[in-house]
């Protein structure tokens, strides 16, 4: 579903040149949850920023259900982000002046969903986070970090993505509610098929997913 | 939530802010609509002038001006003459005569008669005067009319003792006109009653003024007397001051014979077929009338002056509604530029979860839109307030300089009675005042054009304010997002 084929990402930085992920080759099949451990600073966002289409890759390619996302044009990688993709990020990145319904809505209104079947949509993945009904309607900045979680999530799952990539997903939350997310998100993997790759340093994470890898000095192995 | 709804929301996200930005974009919005109607309102006084004065010239006996001077009346060949004077399109005949009050003109000749003949031709209260009327003069001579009406104390001559002038009191002006419109050729505007109808010699028609009509108690329909014959009042009119609202119109052919002055105009109102033809008409009048026996003035000098004051007005409000919108575009785009930078990390977010570039340029554009429209609301209310005083201060702020000219040339030197002068004379308020007095009261109003150039400017706003931060969304790249994670 994804391969990742010798990818390299490198910029400048004065007279140095820095490449945080230096040839990464690797692939994940359909339904896999997999996790990719390092250190801070050791380019994990990068790799996930790459694969998401959210920046370019210096070289190599990058192939989602045999597409080289690498060399489409923005308006395409536009609706990758849309249709294949969801991010779930550290700091959830929710729209603040927004209900939680509300921006699960987004990405569906996005891809031309029509109201009601926006509406209707989001409120089952917000239950299928377990966000009790109360909660749709309250402002996302009134949540807590693992509600809001739970909404990013269900953000993520808006358009049924074939691929889910989550950036530190339980970096801002407790030891209990980091292990929900991080079952609700094993459950997707195996209930829907949905690919998701996890960045984290969270070995405890990393251990409840089907593969491991570490990415350290740009280069990444496999458990 | 769609995406307008979600512009309007985040409009409001800052709700200081934007009640301080909405504020801020009133007032440049407001000036510059205020300036808008402004600079309509004194092009459509401009029109109006033209069309009123501009194509007027007004024809006098020489050396005669607002009941000073002398000459020999004008004649109806005169008319004649002037009418076929190329580019003329129509000429007002008028003759103007002062009435004195019967009662008061025959007490006073009686005084006179009394002092052994001491009037030298001009009895008692009626100085210069042409005939008697039963009305009663609704002015007060006051000081300025006995200074200017009396010699004081004349010698006597045939006793060598000195003998007082009777008290001057106000004559009242007949206008004899040969249509509804008065001497400067301008239509008399009624209060009652219908315009004259009859202009045969023997008509008893007549008009009145306001003030005059109330102190003689008149209605439409009453009647007086001028000379021997009753007249009766069809119209009141109001000319708009206290001086014209003393006096009546007639029509002329009955005026030339209640006075006895068959064929005889104290002035003339020519229409001249164009602008652009009033100072070659000018001359050409001059040469068939004769220089020695006519002055012919062109109501244009003044009006020139007028435009002249009222362009400067036209030109600085122009620039005013363009800075103004400008400024008005400017506080948008900075304010977006501001709002954009902000929210670069929501930008990323958008998309990163699929949001076009032009989703997200309209989303800010609506935002931009909504303060905008929200200021031109506040700024059309700080219009309809403003637009009437900036103009008066404009207009009055550019004929400051003019005025000083118009005081001694539009005065009314000797119009309080102006004994000793026969024959009548002609007050030519139309033609011959002064700048400020054409430029009058601006009125603004808002019409279909101002409504229209208004909504291209603030369109013009809302696109400044809307393109920038349209084109710096574009510019966002989604890995905004991942930074700091």
């Amino acid at each position: 579903m994804l391969n990742v084929k010798d990818v390299v990402k490198s910029f400048n930085s004065g007279d140095r040149t820095i490449k945080p992920v230096n040839g990464v080759s690797f692939s994940l099949e359909q339904g896999t949850f997999a996790a990719i451990l390092g250190k801070s600073g050791s380019g994990k966002s990068t790799l996930l920023s790459l694969l998401g289409a959210l920046d370019k890759a210096t070289s190599g390619d990058v192939f989602v259900d045999e597409v080289n996302i690498s060399t489409l044009p923005d308006r395409k990688l536009t609706a990758y982000r849309r249709d294949d993709i969801g991010f779930v990020f550290q700091s959830y990145n929710l729209i603040p002046n927004l209900s939680a319904k509300e921006n699960v809505m987004l990405p569906m209104e996005f891809a031309g969903v029509s109201h009601a079947e926006r509406s209707k949509r989001a409120g089952a993945l917000l239950n299928q986070v377990e966000l009790g009904e109360e909660m749709h309607g309250r402002l996302a900045n009134r949540l807590s970090g693992g509600m809001q979680q739970r909404v990013a999530i269900a953000r993520a799952l808006a358009n049924n993505p074939k691929l889910i990539l989550a950036d530190e997903p339980t970096g801002n939350l407790d030891d209990e509610t980091g292990e929900l997310i991080i079952a609700l998100l094993r459950q997707l993997a195996h209930e829907k098929k949905t690919t998701i790759l996890v960045v984290t340093h969270d070995h405890a994470l990393a251990a409840q997913t089907d593969r491991k890898f570490r990415l350290a000095h740009g280069k990444l192995t496999e458990d | 939530m769609g995406v307008v709804s979600r512009s309007v929301g985040n409009a409001f996200r800052n709700k200081v802010r934007s009640g301080a930005v909405v504020v801020i974009l009133a007032v440049a919005i407001g000036l510059a609509l205020a300036m808008l109607v402004a600079n309509q309102a004194v092009g459509a006084k401009v029109d109006s002038l033209k069309a009123s004065v501009g194509n007027t010239l007004m024809v006098n006996p020489a050396g005669s001006r607002g009941g000073l001077g002398g000459g020999n009346p004008l004649t109806t060949a005169d008319a004649t003459k002037a009418a076929a004077v190329a580019h003329v399109t129509g000429v007002n005949e008028a003759l103007t005569v002062r009435l004195a009050n019967a009662a008061a003109d025959s007490a006073s000749a009686g005084s006179a008669s009394g002092n052994g003949g001491a009037d030298r031709g001009s009895r008692g209260g009626r100085f210069g005067t042409s005939g008697t009327t039963s009305l009663v003069s609704a002015v007060d001579p006051g000081v300025l009319g006995q200074r200017n009406n009396s010699n004081g104390s004349s010698p006597d001559g045939g006793s060598g003792s000195t003998t007082t002038r009777p008290a001057f009191s106000i004559p009242i002006q007949a206008t004899g006109v040969s249509t509804s419109a008065t001497a400067a050729g301008t239509a008399i505007k009624l209060t009652g009653g219908s315009q004259l109808t009859d202009f045969a010699a023997n008509s008893t028609q007549a008009l009145v003024g306001s003030t005059l009509a109330t102190k003689n108690s008149l209605k439409v329909g009453s009647t007086f007397t001028v000379q021997s014959r009753t007249m009766k009042v069809t119209g009141i009119f109001d000319a708009g001051d206290a001086f014209d609202n003393n006096g009546i119109y007639l029509p002329l052919a009955a005026t030339q014979t209640l006075v006895d002055q068959a064929g005889q105009l104290s002035s003339l109102n020519v229409v001249v077929d164009s602008i652009e033809n009033v100072s070659s008409t000018q001359a050409a009048l001059t040469s068939a009338l004769g220089a020695s026996n006519v002055d012919v003035t062109a109501g244009s000098n003044n009006l020139q002056a007028a435009i002249t004051s009222l362009g400067s007005v036209q030109n600085i409000s122009l620039i005013a509604f363009i800075a103004s919108l400008v400024t008005a575009g400017l506080i948008v785009l900075l304010i977006m530029i501001m709002v954009v930078r902000e929210r670069r990390r929501e930008i990323g977010v958008l998309k990163a979860i699929g949001a076009s570039n032009r989703t997200i340029g309209l989303q800010f554009v609506i935002e931009a839109m909504v303060l905008v429209v929200l200021g031109s609301v506040v700024g059309a209310a700080v219009a309809a307030f403003s637009s009437n005083p900036i103009v008066s201060a404009l207009v009055a702020g550019n004929t400051t300089s003019t005025n000083a000219a118009v005081g001694r040339f539009g005065g009314r030197g000797g119009l309080g009675g102006g004994g000793g002068f026969s024959g009548g004379f002609t007050r030519t308020r139309g033609a011959f005042a002064g700048a400020s007095q054409l430029i009058g009261t601006i009125s603004t109003s808002v019409g279909w054009q101002t409504l229209v150039l208004g909504a291209v400017g603030i369109l013009a706003i809302a696109a400044i304010g809307a393109l920038i931060p349209a084109l710096l969304t574009a510019k966002v790249r989604p890995i905004e997002v991942l930074r700091g994670e």
